[in-house]
């Protein structure tokens, strides 16, 4: 099981969501990748869209308005 | 976010686990001062006018909730397309049906008073002004990360890049207010413009458009159950 951290502090809005969908695509099934974010859109778009999906999704504060969303290749 | 509670606990290897976490400022010492520092202002301004002071409460509520909504019209705009989720578009359906009812309760009003209607200058012809500055208006706010609401939350959230997009927020709106004159001479005063209220009445102006939202609203929950059935198929 791997886990694959991607950096997408200081991406505004529509960046972090397209690099997640982009690198989900590569892992492999039982992956974890934890999304890191800064920007607060982002923090409501990439959890929702992964839940869509059917993957299991967390949402972490790791320091004030910053984020780690951890998305698990489930399927 | 209750949704976080009911999700299986994903296991991390440990080591990753916000090994890197510093401790959290506790903020709410913060959040008393700039209560205090809000009131102290509004009270302030209220010496001064208080049409000056419901301007700043009125503002300070709608950062508020913009912000704890994480409402954003770019979203509402985008996610259709890039998520497949309606959820930020619906709600904004639900925002423009509320201030239909608002608004027309409002110039109602005045019109029953006998008073000028007020924010008649808005009524404006659709032209080709509109395309234009939609599709430009679209390029920049996925550029900028944020429409105009949406970047002056963030900038108060501290996220440092959208200060950028503020300043040039500013120059671009100033550069516009510089060529309106141009495009309303050409363009916008070719038009006819519209006003619903004298085509179908007021009643049922307000009937109308709540029924164009409520159809968009239908339109926007089929859409992103279908999307949803067709995204879980192709995985």
């Amino acid at each position: 099981m791997n886990e694959v951290v991607l950096d997408c502090m200081g991406e505004a809005c529509p960046v972090p969501l397209i690099k997640a969908q982009n690198k989900l695509k590569e892992l492999a099934l039982g992956d974890l990748l934890i999304v890191q974010i800064d920007h607060s859109c982002a923090m409501k778009n990439v959890p929702e869209w992964a839940r869509k999906e059917g993957y299991n999704v967390e949402v972490e504060e790791v320091d004030d308005g910053e984020w780690e969303v951890i998305i698990e290749k489930t399927k | 976010m209750s949704e976080n509670e009911t999700v299986s606990s994903i296991q991390r290897s440990p080591r990753s686990r916000a090994s890197t976490r510093k401790p959290k400022v506790n903020q709410i010492p913060f959040g008393v001062l700039l209560l205090l520092i809000t009131i102290g202002m509004g009270i302030m301004l209220n010496i001064q006018s208080s049409n000056l002071a419901l301007f700043f409460i009125t503002g300070i509520c709608f950062g508020f909730i913009l912000q704890k909504s994480r409402f954003c019209f770019t979203a509402s705009m985008r996610d259709p397309y890039l998520t497949g989720s309606t959820s930020v578009t619906r709600m904004v359906l639900v925002a423009f049906a509320i201030t239909t009812i608002g608004f027309t309760a409002i110039k109602y009003g005045y019109l029953q008073s006998g008073l000028p209607i007020p924010g008649m200058g808005y009524v404006v012809p659709i032209s080709f002004a509109t395309i234009i500055g939609a599709f430009l208006f679209g390029i920049g706010m996925v550029i900028a990360g944020g429409c105009a609401s949406g970047t002056l939350m963030r900038v108060g959230e501290g996220f440092t890049m959208q200060i950028l997009s503020l300043i040039f927020f500013v120059i671009g709106s100033l550069w516009a207010a510089h060529d309106f004159e141009w495009w309303k001479f050409h363009v916008i005063s070719k038009g006819k413009p519209i006003f619903l209220p004298d085509i179908f009445g007021w009643f049922g102006a307000v009937i109308v458009q709540l029924l164009i939202i409520l159809f968009l609203y239908i339109a926007a929950e089929k859409y992103q159950k279908a999307r949803t059935i067709k995204d879980q198929q192709n995985n």
